[in-house]
């Protein structure tokens, strides 16, 4: 096993290196994930065909401002795969506020997710209307967007706005499901990054194929 | 100068920074959500303020909202002090006296979210909407599986008495008779108990003399008879369920009922997730709701897009003609939409939607009331929408000469419902396509007719029952089994060759 940079860590399961975290809640399983105990710590593989996040890592993400500590916005925490995974990232003294507002998935994410970390804050909410957002408070160092919504950079840029600290990091997951498979995703998202531009510095964006057929990651800083 | 700030766990009271009084909350989750639905009484806050007589600033629109109701003079914050506020939550819970520290404020304040979460969630689970949806799948599954049982149940007691198959085409019909027993023991009296008229009875007691079935023996017959009973038990389960869906829907979606009928609504809700969704849907959205691949499709390839999804089920939309369905369809989507705002609304029952969309529908039969140059050069693309998913036949509004076309197309389809149900299950707009084409070849010139036995097959699944004894039999028996699963894989063949 290799340390990468105390946040994630290549293990070596089925003959291949693969990513992990350490597992915050001994025991605990949020997605089926493979559990695997060395030294005496357990570890979550952590997927890439699940976890837009652990793909962008796969395809060669340079900004990761996930440690021990920080404060996250979650937009679109779902059944809180990559939730999970960045729990146990932030650890204990770190924070994610994790906002979903459809009811059947955020029932399978404070069963298996929310009720078992003590540092992630359910929020049950819209993101369209950040200001009614219960118990979020301060600002925070990453606001991450996977709501896959049309308007979602509008969205993003408002929770930016009420919740991200200046040179705070924003991760954009952009669907590019489109018409023209080889040509049109790229424009897509230029078409978003070019909408960011004004308020952020763009660093990187990033293909997840072969993990995510139509999906990219765009990774900003924000200057405001 | 006074401010009131509104915190999870409670409402304080400073005065220059300072905290002047606090008033916390014993259930936190109640309370707040009190406030924010502007119930909540407050009174010792009400006291505790009208005796400042001065104009406090309040960090929350609900909580101003009930302050003015009892004339507390009060505005809301200005955005720097708002900032201030969510930027140092967590000190001013402790300051409130709240909570003892900074960390026990993040445990609060986690309690009060998992708790505010999981009240939502809930709601949510209570919400009547939901029970139809499950109710309204639960009504195709069973279909599905009633199906399928009685393609077996015909196969089987058919190895005992195969000339019964062709005569009876109701499930429930046959299902009945097998429960008498054998050849032997089956009469006349069975044959009027299960409800069949007259000349049936006549002619079924006839060719039970002359049959040219092999024995079955106690054991087995005991095992197909428990498939019977099943079959006949599933038919009551259904019974009790559409009824069930029928007054759900009228109680809690009175509008949408009235305009799409209440199955056809119920699965147009169940597609939308729930009623408040489908009130914030666009009309275009619910006119193609159900042929979702057809509408990507033609994103993708700018084929045409479908005109109807589910909406084909519509009494209106499917009993038009042709070239009418998607501007019926269209009328019918934006009126139902309306409707379902209504419903949230909860205001009852509003005669005008349906007369206006009843208005709207001559119109458009009237002004479109023959094919023009292109409706008749191109078979539209799409037209079959859902309809095979075969809701019950609504309101009756359909012209009987139609119908009776469609009935007895759909009687005889026993054996084919299995596949028809089965492609419900997500190949539905593939799998439309296909069987366009495969009815297409296998009939001549059937092509109108041949949307016409879609409401037959409607019919049916509603008829599920005794309804269609009248069935062509002949037409029925060239229909069988072996030929649909032939053209089951002409079908997948053809998935990908199409156009
Ligand atoms: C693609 S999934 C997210 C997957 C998740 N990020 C993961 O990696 O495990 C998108 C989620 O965003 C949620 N969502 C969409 N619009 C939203 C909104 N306006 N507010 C909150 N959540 C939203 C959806 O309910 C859905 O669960």
């Amino acid at each position: 096993m290799e340390e990468d940079n105390q946040s994630y860590f290549w293990i070596k399961s089925e003959g291949e290196q693969k990513i992990s975290t350490e597992n915050l809640v001994p025991g605990n399983q949020v997605y089926k994930e493979k559990l695997i105990i060395k030294k005496g710590i357990e570890y979550r593989l952590w997927d890439p065909f699940r976890s837009k996040l652990a793909a962008s890592i796969m395809n060669g993400l340079e900004n990761f401002p996930f440690k021990n500590n920080t404060k996250v916005l979650y937009l679109g925490a779902s059944t809180g795969t990559t939730v999970s995974h960045i729990s146990d990232i932030v650890g204990p003294s770190g924070l994610v506020f994790a906002v979903e507002h459809a009811s059947r998935v955020a029932r399978d994410f404070l069963d298996r997710v929310a009720t078992h970390r003590s540092n992630i804050m359910p929020i049950l909410q819209d993101a369209r209307k950040p200001k009614e957002y219960f118990s979020v408070f301060g600002k925070v160092d990453v606001v991450y967007v996977d709501i896959a919504q049309p308007d979602q950079t509008k969205i993003a840029v408002d929770n930016c706005d009420m919740f991200l600290k200046k040179d705070g990091l924003f991760f954009l997951v952009i669907k590019t499901r489109s018409i023209d498979v080889t040509k049109a995703p790229k424009r897509i998202v230029e078409e978003e990054i070019e909408k960011l531009r004004e308020r952020f510095e763009i660093l990187e964006s990033i293909d997840l194929h072969p993990y995510d057929k139509d999906h990219a990651m765009v990774i900003a800083k924000y200057k405001n | 100068m006074y401010s009131v700030i509104l915190t999870e766990l409670g409402i304080s009271v400073f005065n220059d920074g300072q905290v002047d009084k606090s008033f916390p909350f014993s259930n936190p989750v109640k309370e707040y959500l009190a406030i924010k639905n502007k119930e909540a009484k407050l009174n010792e806050l009400i006291n505790y303020l009208a005796k400042i007589q001065r104009g406090v600033s309040v960090s929350d629109e609900s909580l101003l909202a009930i302050l003015k109701k009892f004339s507390i003079d009060c505005h809301i914050m200005d955005l720097e002090e708002l900032e201030k506020v969510q930027s140092t939550k967590p000190q001013i819970i402790v300051d409130s006296g709240f909570a003892s520290n900074l960390q026990d404020t993040l445990g609060k304040l986690r309690e009060f979210a998992l708790g505010f979460s999981s009240s939502k969630v809930t709601e949510v689970s209570q919400s009547p909407d939901l029970h139809i949806i499950q109710a309204i799948n639960s009504l195709d599954e069973i279909d599905k599986i009633a199906n399928g049982l009685s393609s077996r149940l015909r196969e089987w007691y058919g190895l005992h008495f195969p000339e019964l198959d062709n005569m009876i085409d109701s499930i429930n019909g046959y299902a009945q008779i097998v429960m008498a027993g054998k050849r032997e023991s089956l009469s006349k009296q069975v044959f009027e108990e299960a409800g069949f008229p007259e000349s049936k009875v006549e002619m079924l007691s006839l060719i039970l003399s002359k049959s040219r079935g092999g024995d079955i023996s106690d054991i087995n017959l005991s095992i197909v008879q428990s498939i019977a009973k099943q079959i006949l038990d599933f038919y009551e389960l259904r019974k009790k369920l559409e009824e069930h869906v029928e007054s759900e829907m009228q109680e809690i979606a009175p509008n949408l009922s009235a305009i799409l009928g209440t199955a056809v609504g119920a699965r147009i809700l169940g597609r939308a997730g729930s009623l408040k969704r489908m009130a914030s849907l666009p009309a275009s959205t619910i006119q193609v709701l159900g042929a979702e691949k057809a509408l990507f499709r033609s994103l993708k390839t700018g084929s045409q897009p479908p005109k109807h999804g589910l909406l084909f089920q519509h009494a209106m939309v499917h009993a038009a003609p042709r070239w009418q369905r998607g501007k019926i369809a269209r009328a019918v989507a934006a009126k139902a939409v309306i409707a379902a705002r209504v419903d949230v609304y909860g205001e009852g029952l509003n005669q005008t939607l349906l007369e206006k969309l009843n208005i709207r529908v001559d119109e458009i039969g009237k002004k479109y009331e023959n094919p023009t140059e292109k409706d008749i050069r191109k078979p539209q693309q799409f037209s079959r929408g859902d309809g095979n998913f075969g809701g019950r036949r609504e309101g009756g509004r359909r012209e009987g000469g139609r119908r009776e076309g469609g009935r007895r197309e759909g009687g005889r389809r026993e054996g084919g419902r299995f596949d028809e149900r089965r492609r419900e299950g997500g190949r539905r707009e593939g799998g439309r396509f296909d069987e366009r084409r495969r009815e297409g070849g296998r009939r001549e010139g059937g092509r109108f007719d041949e949307r016409r036995r879609e409401g037959g097959d409607r019919n049916e699944r509603s008829s599920y029952g005794n309804r269609r004894e009248g069935g062509d039999r002949n037409e029925r028996s060239s229909y069988g089994e072996r030929r649909r699963e032939g053209s089951d894989s002409n079908r997948k063949r053809k998935k990908f060759g199409r156009r």
